[in-house]
């Protein structure tokens, strides 16, 4: 194996892909630089993404539950939002953590340049600093692209209009809006939608398709979409946004579709959402100079070592290809650093996970019921409604399902899918499952801690095999 | 009624065999175990017993025909045999003493030291044994033996469309007591095999189909019994495990980290638009250590199959997988290989400056020339050395002779002199092997190339027909062709058609050397310089200055035996020193 310890590498971007890179390629005796706009590592994810989020919906959840308790016995009143205490408490998240990225960096001998990047040539980069003036040409052996993904524009639907927001735009928190329009029924809208109707907005939800979650299998949905009916004031599918037009008192929107009704046409709201999905950061000045290969869609085309087309450039994360996630991000970026040591090693998950956080929360792994369908292949389906869950019924949670996606022919577990309160926790032993290999019987003979939430695997395994202990389904 | 005896399965990897000696005659009564003829194999003579009892009828082969496992040798009239036709195997070949009587009637049992087929312990045949067929036109495995239930398929040595006939082995199965070979009980085209290589079978499973089903059963009842020994395989695996054990290494240290990839991956584009990673192809049923493993010691987990539940593939699939790879590498490297992969260089520049040029020419045509040459042949190097004291003398008093007729009377050119008498003496030295046809050819002519150094490189023009010509005359020559070949004159004719070469390195220096044999020819002479050396001179009871020739000669061992190059390069050295036997025995 070649001699990787006095390989310099550097990284272009500090989101999770980039700084889970950067540490491991130090950890195996690179020198690296990673170079970032922002102050800390951190990236979207944790400046404008995952995790603020993530901050505002706990908030959200909280003030739900405040609101379920009146049915347990237990009154509130009227919760006061104070906005900027708010604000203030999720930017402190966002400060700590990221700071601790800056002072990882350091314990790795990470050199950490705040500034941009362009490409000289396939080894140098011309590194523009955001603090010192001037421009430098650095050299190396490597260089990871992990420039990541940004928010998309709907072209016709551009207006330069404070009113109108990405999901930076609404993770700041301006104001608590009477009513906000979010452009796009996905997991971005449908999380930033929940939080600010819990704060007290009437949020309208237009989809272009005829279902939220595109791409979610239905079952899944369902019972989000059924508590999103109460929490918004309306979700309008197969419907579009014809335009938009910034007025006195709002924006002006022109919504058309079969579902919308004639004086729901024309409506003014005084803030619009639009998440209509994010694309890659992949026009990167001077890539061009290299043999780096762009697709249509603006994705760098990467092997399964997550190197480009170009030897000495690897690509990963959001600016890499779909899924666009951080957790598929920081295993690509170790990927690549390993591969850079010249250790064999691939990308080659048999399960990424994917989690919208709303609530209820939906989680699945691995084989869909959708991917399955289109691919022809032959799945037995078990499930566990949470209905005949202990936990979920003192939660006051009972609409959750979990679902296991079982080859027939081995009992191996394909895929798994979760509805309910906490499904981004649960989804994790799925993963595991996939992952290794385990048949419906290893699921069902692990004893799950009772009374919890997990059960609802062990009990689906169960299902398979038509011996669930708290549901009677027969075996077909 | 009329029976036939067919050539029983001799042994693992003998098909055929050449007829050396028939022992029946039309008419003549046959009992079973009665030796009918003896046949030479690859490996030994063999008397091949009969398996049927009766009247020779017609006989449909002659001695020195070369017979096929499976071909009808004689039909039996008024036959008894209580054996079907194609005779079980275990009562097949046993090594035959070559002294063995034909008219004995009883063979006496094998007392050969290495018998081809092992003897199958007589196994207390269940009467209630399932049929190993069912009329549904597959093959499911029979039953082994007691308490064998199953076994790890090792080798398969049928394909779809191929023919199969009753009693003809389809695979060779690992069970818990020894490697066995399991014949088909049933005919017909194969149409699809159920198992893979490496897959633990059951007995009852169906192992392959046959196409439209038709099943030309004779005996439902009767099965063939398998036949255990001691494959290649099995024996190789076997040393492979001895070795590591002696080695005190696990098998993870003992695979090499580099398995040869049959199929290497060149930069690949997935394409990957929207997809979610990993679930554009079915999921590997191995977990994510397991998957790591087999990249790191070059396994396709994809090719691995999994002996866990479901399939799952867990790290002794993996090992097992790559030790079957190696062997089979092991046994690919035995045979000759088309297409050589050369090992990767490291960057040399890292150490300092270097310069690259085109390899062209002759130095090319030598590289790629002399590695096919070393790839094909094994290669053995002699060594001796001739007194040529007595030569020298001679060769100073001839050299004029020679330098009248243009050439120089050099020790090449008496060595041209020397080899083709020897040639003619030692044929198997003037010949090439046929290995596709599994010929020698000899050659009726004598033309012997030399090795010249020149500025370009190494050329070996060839001098035809070197037995018929005297000293002098290959002397001028040779002074010919060297200088042609210096002078780039060379034609492409006239070094062609060579069948001996030397190799005359003395006018530079050395004490021997291994000289590669120039393919196809099987042998090569290498000369290094003569010196001044103290020899004993029993007679005279001292030591004496003598002029001691090194030789060195390099030959084929698929063809020459280790005795026979001692021998020709002895005549060779003697001829040498007594230069008169040329004129007697040349």
């Amino acid at each position: 194996m070649a001699n990787t310890s006095n390989l310099r590498v550097a990284v272009i971007g500090g989101g999770p892909g980039g700084y889970a890179a950067a540490f491991l390629a130090a950890d195996l005796g690179m020198k690296v630089t990673l170079i970032d706009p922002e102050v800390n590592p951190g990236g979207v994810c944790l400046y404008r993404g995952c995790i603020p989020s993530k901050a505002l919906l706990h908030v959200a959840k909280l003030l739900e539950e405040a609101e379920q308790a009146r049915n347990w016995g237990i009154e509130f009143g009227e919760p006061k939002v104070d906005l900027n205490k708010l604000r203030g408490w999720k930017e402190s998240i966002v400060k700590k953590l990221t700071g601790g990225l800056g002072q990882l960096s350091k314990q790795h001998s990470i050199q950490f340049v705040q500034g941009k990047a362009a490409f000289v040539n396939a080894t140098t980069l011309k590194v523009t600093k955001t603090a010192a003036a001037g421009e430098e040409n650095l050299t190396f052996d490597r260089i990871i692209i992990a420039t990541g993904s940004r928010p998309t524009v709907v072209p016709s639907l551009k207006l330069d209009s404070p009113r109108v927001m990405d999901s930076t735009g609404a993770l700041d928190l301006p104001d608590i809006p009477k009513t906000l329009l979010v452009i796009g029924g996905g997991y971005i809208g449908l999380e930033l939608g929940s939080v600010y109707a819990t704060l007290g907005t009437k949020v309208t939800v237009v989809e272009m398709l005829s279902g939220l979650l595109p791409g979610a299998d239905r079952d899944l949905v369902l019972p989000l979409h059924k508590r999103l009916e109460r929490l918004f004031a309306a979700i309008l599918l197969n419907t579009t946004v014809k335009s938009l037009k910034d007025e006195k008192t709002g924006i002006r929107v022109t919504l058309d579709g079969p579902n919308v009704k004639e004086k729901e046409k024309e409506q003014v709201f005084e803030r619009v959402l639009m998440s209509v999905g994010r694309r890659p950061n992949s026009e990167i000045p001077g890539l061009d100079t290299t043999k780096v290969k762009v697709n249509q869609k603006g994705f760098i085309e990467i092997n399964e070592q997550r190197q480009t087309a170009e030897p000495t450039i690897y690509a990963i994360g959001d600016v890499a290809g779909e899924p666009m996630l951080a957790h598929k991000a920081m295993h690509e970026g170790r990927t690549a650093a390993e591969a850079i040591a010249g250790h064999k090693v691939a990308f080659e998950p048999n399960a990424i996970p994917a989690v919208v956080f709303t609530d209820p929360e939906i989680a699945w792994a691995g084989l869909t019921e959708t991917q399955a369908k289109e691919q022809g292949r032959e799945i037995t389906v078990a499930k566990f409604p949470w209905a005949a869950s202990g936990r979920a019924i003192t939660l006051d949670r009972p609409e959750g399902l979990t679902k296991l996606l079982i080859d027939p022919k081995t009992e191996r577990v394909l895929g798994v899918g979760i509805v309910g309160a906490g499904a981004g926790e649960l989804i994790a032993e799925g993963v595991l499952a996939i992952e290794m290999c385990a048949l419906a019987a290893d699921v069902g003979m692990t004893i799950h801690p009772h009374p919890t939430l997990s059960e609802t695997m062990m009990e689906a395994a169960e299902v398979f095999y038509g011996q669930a202990t708290d549901i009677y389904r027969p075996k077909r | 009624m009329s029976r036939e005896f067919k050539l029983p399965e001799l042994g693992e990897n003998i098909e055929s065999g050449d007829l050396v000696r028939l022992m029946i005659k039309p008419g003549a009564s046959i009992s079973e175990g009665e030796p009918v003829m003896e046949l030479e194999t690859d490996k030994a003579v063999v008397e091949v017993p009969s398996s049927v009892t009766g009247t020779v009828g017609e006989i449909r082969v002659k001695e020195g025909d070369k017979l096929r496992v499976g071909q009808v040798i004689f039909t039996v009239e008024n036959g008894t045999g209580a054996v079907a036709p194609s005779a079980p195997v275990q009562a097949a070949a046993k090594p035959a003493a070559l002294t063995g009587d034909a008219s004995t009637k009883s063979v006496p049992p094998a007392p050969g030291p290495a018998p081809l087929v092992a003897q199958q312990p007589a196994r207390a045949a269940s009467p209630s044994r399932p049929s190993t067929s069912t009329g549904g036109g597959e093959f499911k495995l029979p039953e082994l033996g007691e308490n064998i239930d199953s076994g790890d398929l090792v080798r398969l040595m049928i394909a779809p469309g191929a023919t199969v006939s009753e009693g003809q082995p389809v695979m060779e199965l690992e069970t818990d007591k020894a490697v066995v070979e399991v014949p088909s009980s049933v005919s017909g085209v194969v149409r699809a095999i159920q198992v893979k290589e490496g897959q633990k079978v059951k007995v009852g499973e169906v192992i392959f189909t046959l196409e439209g089903g038709a099943v030309a059963q004779a005996q439902p009842a009767r099965s063939h019994e398998p036949v255990e020994h001691m494959s290649g395989q099995q024996g190789a695996r076997l040393a492979f495990q001895l070795a590591m054990r002696a080695e005190g290494k696990t098998e993870e240290q003992a695979l090499p980290p580099d398995q040869p990839h049959p199929e290497s991956q060149p930069f690949s584009m997935p394409v990957q638009l929207g997809k979610v990673a990993g679930m554009d192809h079915d999921p590997i049923p191995a977990a994510p250590h397991v998957r790591r493993l087999a990249r790191e010691i070059g396994v396709n987990i994809r090719s691995v199959l999994g002996s866990g539940p479901g399939g799952r593939i867990g790290e002794e699939d993996v090992k097992q997988c790559a030790k079957n790879a190696l062997m089979q590498a092991a046994v690919a490297a035995q045979t000759p290989r088309g297409a050589f992969v050369e090992p990767e260089l490291p960057d040399f520049a890292k150490w300092g400056k270097t310069e690259r040029v085109s390899m062209r020419g002759v130095r090319r045509k030598t590289a790629e020339h002399l590695r096919q040459a070393w790839n094909t042949i094994p290669h053995v190097t002699q060594q001796d050395r001739a007194d040529i004291t007595e030569l020298e003398q001679l060769r100073a008093k001839f050299a004029p002779r020679a330098e009248e007729a243009g050439g120089k009377m050099t020790v090449t050119a008496i060595a041209l002199k020397v080899c083709a008498s020897a040639l003619k003496v030692f044929p198997q030295f003037n010949a090439s092997i046929d290995m596709g046809k599994e010929e020698i050819i000899y050659k009726q002519y004598i033309n012997i190339g030399v090795a010249v150094d020149t500025d370009r490189g190494l050329l070996v023009p060839v001098i035809r027909d070197v037995d018929k010509k005297n000293i002098v005359e290959l002397a001028a020559e040779m002074t010919q062709l060297s200088k042609k070949a210096r002078d780039r004159k060379l034609t492409i004719e006239e070094m062609e058609g060579g069948t001996f070469t030397i190799t005359n390195l003395g006018g530079i220096g050395g004490t021997g050397f291994s000289p590669i044999v120039n393919h196809p020819e099987v042998a090569i002479l290498g000369i290094s310089r003569s010196r001044m050396e103290p020899e004993w001179v029993q007679v005279k009871d001292k030591f004496e200055p003598r002029l001691i020739l090194p030789l060195s000669l390099s030959y084929d061992h698929r063809l020459i035996d280790g005795a026979d190059a001692a021998r020709f390069l002895r005549w060779i050295a003697e001829a040498f020193e007594q230069p008169f036997l040329l004129s007697v025995q040349g």
